[in-house]
């Protein structure tokens, strides 16, 4: 019987040591598994930096990968407790091809999307910003820029200083079309125009079914011309003035709900960290010593920052 | 008239294979148990983390769809189990028994004298609910009404036994 109640004791203790236990460990966890868990109902998707079709990485440039886009895109469409997307463009632009995976993404999107430009929503990102069915900018944010740019430097002028020649073989008459080393001929600029024209035809064509924008407006835009906030409130390529605070209190308004936002980034790796550290710190070295090269000891150049 | 003691045969008893529905009786107690003490923390950090959701079949969209709560969920679900695997293990090899065996008054012996730890882990690994162990899930239960021995496949892989007493007279 003292037998008995002594191993009572025993197992009661036991459960008692555990039960503490598990309680640590499930309050450690949670400060793990807390940051990663989408709690949300509107996602928040960043586009910022360079818009490319890979994942790449490059030296003190960021990059807006849109395989990742998409990927957060398709993720928040799939999570029934979304309701809805914003997208945070700070972005050049980048890749028509990477811009136009963002922009189908969006358009397969069965959510209400917004968008909202900080300090730059041009060219590409523009386009991905007026594929969501609200676009918010800052009066001093830069957008617009609707066209396509292949403009490259030729060396041909170059080579020829230093008799260095171009031995051109090729099968295919058109086969090193815009080799930096040789002049482009008329027939070549034609025909890269031409392919170029054809992106642009393509990417106004879109930007104008997905802002729906009046006719007299389509030469201004064509120009593919910068517009500030203010400017493209007037020409309608933005709806509203605003940021963050405004796209999440239209959506708010839209759907009637009270917003919580969740982040859809990429998670960065300390060791992501670090080598972008290094990265900057060597970018910024080779810079500086260029730059102690090439630089006059007094410069006059005038740099305006904002 | 002097009153003479019944010359009885004195009472004997021996171990052996405790009956399967004591020991599922004593394995559903233990988990009852396991549940609301072991477990009441990690299911509080789900419920806390999970949204709510109005069926099953939005749950299983927002698990598809976040994967980084899915695998949030599998770290949680796999301390779970490393507890519940030393709830039985901790306690076998301190008592020979957890609660749910004391109240059906069975125990775990070793098949030589002398059980180490290791024993009684490699004994209830079938709660860990990853490849290989879950195959237990099946195993387990096969072995337990072939042998004659009534020993799951992992207490005859760990060399111990649930036993009971009975008694001869």
């Amino acid at each position: 019987m003292e037998k008995q109640k002594s191993k009572w004791h025993t197992a009661i203790k036991l459960i008692l040591i555990l039960a503490i236990i598990s309680f640590v460990v499930s309050w450690i966890i949670s400060f793990f598994i807390g940051t990663d868990i989408i709690d949300g109902n509107v996602a928040i998707i960043p586009i910022s930096g360079v818009i490319m079709s890979e994942k790449t990485r490059s030296f003190g440039q960021s990059i807006a990968s849109a395989p990742s886009i998409v990927g957060f895109i398709e993720e928040a469409d799939r999570n029934p407790k979304i309701k809805a997307v914003i997208f945070e463009i700070n972005s050049p632009g980048g890749t028509p091809v990477g811009s136009e995976e963002i922009v189908s993404a969006i358009k397969k999107l069965n959510k209400t999307s917004v968008a909202y430009i900080k300090d730059i929503g041009a060219s590409g990102a523009y386009w991905v910003a007026s594929a969501t069915d609200y676009i918010f900018a800052s009066r001093m944010s830069i957008t617009g820029s609707v066209g396509v740019i292949g403009s490259y430097m030729e060396f041909s002028g170059l080579l020829k200083d230093y008799n260095v020649t171009y031995q051109r073989l090729v099968a295919g008459k058109y086969k090193d079309i815009g080799s930096p080393f040789k002049e482009l001929t008329y027939d070549e600029e034609r025909i890269l125009q031409k392919q170029i024209d054809l992106m642009q035809e393509y990417f106004l064509d879109d930007v104008l079914k997905n802002r729906n924008l009046p006719k007299e407006r389509i030469e201004e835009v064509k120009t593919a011309k910068i517009f500030s906030g203010i400017e493209a409130k007037e020409a309608g390529l933005i709806d509203e003035f605003g940021g963050k605070e405004e796209a999440i209190k239209f959506i708010e308004d839209r759907l009637n709900i009270t917003a919580e936002t969740s982040e859809f980034a990429e998670k960065t790796s300390l060791l992501d960290v670090l080598s972008e550290i290094m990265n900057e710190k060597s970018f910024f070295v080779g810079k500086g010593i260029g730059s102690s090269m090439l630089e006059p000891r007094s410069s006059n150049r005038i740099e305006v920052w904002t | 008239m002097k009153k003479r003691g019944l010359n009885l045969p004195e009472e004997r008893t021996f171990k052996g294979p405790a009956l399967v529905w004591k020991r599922f009786l004593a394995f559903l107690t233990d988990f009852l148990i396991i549940n609301l003490v072991l477990f009441f923390p990690f299911k509080r950090l789900i419920q806390s983390s999970m949204p709510e959701f109005g069926s099953f079949s939005e749950t299983y969209a927002y698990l598809i769809s976040n994967q980084s709560y899915t695998q949030a969920l599998t770290v949680v679900s796999l301390a779970m189990s490393i507890f519940a695997l030393f709830y039985f293990a901790l306690l076998e090899y301190k008592i020979q028994q957890t609660p749910g065996k004391m109240l059906l008054k069975i125990s775990v012996i070793g098949e030589k004298k002398e059980v180490r730890f290791w024993q009684y882990l490699v004994r209830s690994l079938f709660i860990i609910p990853i490849f290989p162990f879950f195959l237990l899930w099946v195993l387990d239960p096969l072995f337990l009404f072939l042998t004659k021995t009534n020993q799951r496949l992992s207490e005859i892989l760990s060399k111990t036994k649930t036993v009971e007493e009975y008694i001869i007279r």
